[in-house]
């Protein structure tokens, strides 16, 4: 059982990732990437800023791990978060799951995003060509009130 | 006291990262959001939008609270990671 959380301000490393979950016993890896798009409602971002509280933020990313192989027999799981500055075009999160089977760990990656979104203390700023900026709200983030 | 973190908007709209409070020890999770507010009023503006995490785990909404000298609350935002 092995989980690999990091929260970091560097550029994401999508093949150091991967090969940290890659098994011999696995014949599949699952990988999600969360990409940043160029636009909100019509208006051109400009960028991205991430902060989070670090250490909680990696408590609920091993929670989500564990939560994770309570419902699937997976093998390796990495979770790694951008914070600070992110490109558009750059990724934000990526988190690779390996399993001897493809079924757990296509399952298993959706379930780990879906349940980031609304657990792990991350947030983003989106900032427009304008300078104007919004702190975005994620809908799975059940304590938002609207 | 108990250390305070803000972040996100709770920290632009607070001016500060962090900040030791004096608390009650023991209360509810409404008496001690409350507290908080009276400290940072200009918080109000996302008092309906906020929940509070002690120690790294989050706080729910109907709970009773106990602090001890030294914990750490954090006032969270609705998150958007991922």
């Amino acid at each position: 059982m092995e989980n690999h959380v990091e929260v970091r301000e560097n550029k994401l490393d999508l093949e150091k990732i991967t090969s940290t979950v890659t098994s011999p016993s696995c014949g599949a890896v699952s990988v999600f990437i969360v990409y940043q798009r160029n636009n909100f409602d019509g208006k051109r971002v400009k960028t991205l800023e991430y902060e989070a509280y670090i250490p909680m933020a990696k408590k609920k990313m091993f929670e989500v791990c564990q939560q994770i192989r309570d419902k699937w027999e997976v093998e390796k799981i990495a979770m790694e978060h951008r914070i600070g500055l992110v490109p558009v075009t750059e990724a934000s999160i990526i988190i690779a799951i390996s399993s001897p089977h493809r079924k757990e760990s296509l399952e298993a990656v959706q379930y780990a995003i879906d349940t980031v979104k609304a657990i792990v203390p991350v947030w983003k700023k989106e900032i427009y060509e304008d300078e104007s900026s919004q702190w975005k709200e994620n809908k799975e983030c059940y304590w938002k009130s609207s | 006291m108990v250390n305070i973190l803000f972040f996100a908007k709770s920290r632009e709209l607070s001016g500060v990262n962090s900040a030791q409070i004096t608390v009650l020890s023991q209360c509810t999770f409404t008496n001690l959001l409350e507290n908080i507010l009276q400290q940072y009023p200009s918080l109000a503006v996302i008092s309906e939008n906020i929940i509070l995490a002690l120690n790294e785990d989050y706080l729910s909404k109907d709970s009773d609270v106990n602090l001890q000298e030294g914990d750490e609350i954090a006032v969270i935002p609705p998150i958007s990671g991922g």
